[in-house]
């Protein structure tokens, strides 16, 4: 971050900016990126979704607005910004506003704390990897509140469910963050990143000790993010669409845009947990051997880490749509089993294996 | 048991997987239509020249919504498309196969005046 800071200072007094504006207009820029990254990256993941599902089934998908349906998702946005915002009876007005800000705040706050680049983390704390497990689970607090102030069986039912998933499915994602934080000595989600980096590569990256913990929490992100087959708080064909029914125009959006950001940064997580982050796949950066004698190359070195991030994540992204084209939901009780019953354990004893593990590698020493 | 679940699932995934590489079943509609098979049924169409006026296909039809007006040398045919079935009881039934089903099926209008069909023929009957 200092880096880039200084970069900017450089930039504005060359064109006889003072100081301190530079000082005062540098918070807001990681704010204004996020923003617009979150937008771009829910419609391009929304388009991105239909597309695929459409594929897995044999269909085209959208394929009317724009050349090949691209303009598909942003003539949806533009649709729901018109839309009428329906007030109903009896319906606890306060909270039925706030609730989808309250879903939506936390999904935009986790951006932050995804490091994009060795010198490019908008809030880097000490103690980033608890702080984002935290900040995660706050969307159930707005969708528990709009179940509540809208005043419907379904969506009341829906909260309650979500609420109860949430509960159950948190605790097997400490445990695996815990063997993660084990394996890399450090909470700050940087510093877990940079301890993949080493001479082997690939082999370096923590999903190797740590495969199961990777499936348990992959599941779990899954449930955590009410996608198929874990879908039960908007179970289509039971509860209308759950938590959500009552919400129209642009309190759905916020809902809906909630969804798939947190659905993008929850990938992200994990990459940067299991996949190395932005570190790079091949053994040396490609900007490395194109670039090796131009100026420019420490930041085309950032770009590509954000790039490799992004590759990554797009991967573990399609696999999630993947598991959502194949498995059907899964029913209320056999959900919490699944959980208590099974992934819990194994995430435990994953911890207990992955301590044994680290203490060899160590060395032995105590 | 558990290994032979795991299995399955992956097995599942792959099929949706290999779905990604095979040929689209639907088409664009109003730009691409389907090729329509040898015995598909449409509109019925009249041949003035060929029909006798015996008026079987107007007692063959269930649901009564061909007719046929003789007048002098002309004959009326009237086809109520509201009411028709596509049974193609009457294009059967014609001795002179003078009414034959046409593949034509985009039969929707804002008007339903349009679906009331009537052709005049002034040709000598035989």
């Amino acid at each position: 971050m200092n880096y880039l800071y200084f970069l900017y200072v450089q930039i504005l007094t060359n064109y006889h900016i003072p100081k301190i504006l530079a000082d005062i207009t540098f918070p807001i820029i990681p704010f204004c990126i996020i923003a617009a990254a979150v937008i771009l990256t829910v419609l391009i993941l929304v388009l991105a979704e239909r597309k695929i599902l459409a594929l897995f089934t044999q269909r085209k998908g959208p394929n009317r607005v724009g050349y090949c349906g691209i303009l598909q998702t942003v003539a949806d946005a533009i649709k729901l910004l018109f839309k009428q915002n329906i007030d109903i009876d009896n319906s606890d007005k306060f909270l039925f506003n706030v609730a989808p800000i309250i879903v939506f705040v936390p999904a935009m706050l986790l951006w932050g704390f995804i490091p994009y680049s060795s010198e490019f983390t908008f809030m880097n704390f000490s103690v980033s990897s608890l702080l984002y497990i935290t900040i995660a689970v706050l969307p159930v607090i707005g969708i528990i509140l709009a179940g509540y102030a809208s005043n419907n069986n379904f969506s009341l039912i829906g909260a309650i469910r979500s609420a109860a998933q949430i509960i159950s499915y948190e605790l097997p994602i400490m445990f695996v963050l815990l063997s993660v934080v084990l394996l890399s000595s450090s909470i700050n989600i940087k510093d877990i990143v940079f301890s993949q980096l080493g001479s082997l590569s690939v082999l370096n990256w923590h999903i190797f000790p740590c495969i199961i913990g990777f499936l348990v929490m992959f599941i779990c992100v899954i449930a955590e993010l009410n996608r198929c087959p874990f879908d039960l708080p908007e179970a289509e064909s039971e509860l209308v669409a759950g938590y959500n029914v009552e919400y129209s125009g642009m309190r759905f959006a916020l809902f809906f845009l909630a969804e798939y950001a947190l659905m993008f940064i929850m990938c992200a997580f994990l990459v940067t947990l299991f996949f190395g982050g932005f570190l790079p796949v091949t053994s040396k950066y490609i900007s490395e051997m194109i670039f090796s004698n131009s100026q420019y190359l420490s930041v085309c070195i950032y770009f590509e880490q954000v790039m490799w991030l992004v590759i990554k994540t797009i991967i573990l992204v399609y696999i999630v749509m993947l598991i959502r084209a194949t498995l059907p939901r899964l029913g209320s009780e056999s959900l919490m089993k699944f959980s208590w019953y099974v992934l819990l354990p194994v995430s435990m004893i994953n911890f207990i294996v992955i301590a044994i593990i680290k203490f060899f590698i160590e060395g032995g020493a105590v | 048991m558990i290994l032979s679940k795991i299995k399955a699932l992956i097995e599942g995934h792959l099929t949706v997987f290999k779905h990604t590489f095979k040929k689209n079943i639907t088409l664009e509609y109003p730009e691409n239509k389907q090729i329509l098979p040898e015995t598909f049924r449409g509109k019925p169409d009249w041949v003035s020249e060929k029909c006798i006026a015996c008026k079987i296909c107007e007692r063959v039809c269930p649901a009564g919504a061909v007719k046929i007006e003789k007048q002098d040398n002309n004959i009326k045919f009237h086809l109520d498309l509201s009411k028709c079935i596509i049974c193609g009881n009457c294009a059967y039934n014609c001795p002179k196969e003078a009414i034959c089903m046409s593949k034509e099926y985009e039969l929707a209008t804002d008007n339903k005046k349009d679906l009331y069909i009537e052709i005049n023929s002034n040709s000598e009957v035989i």
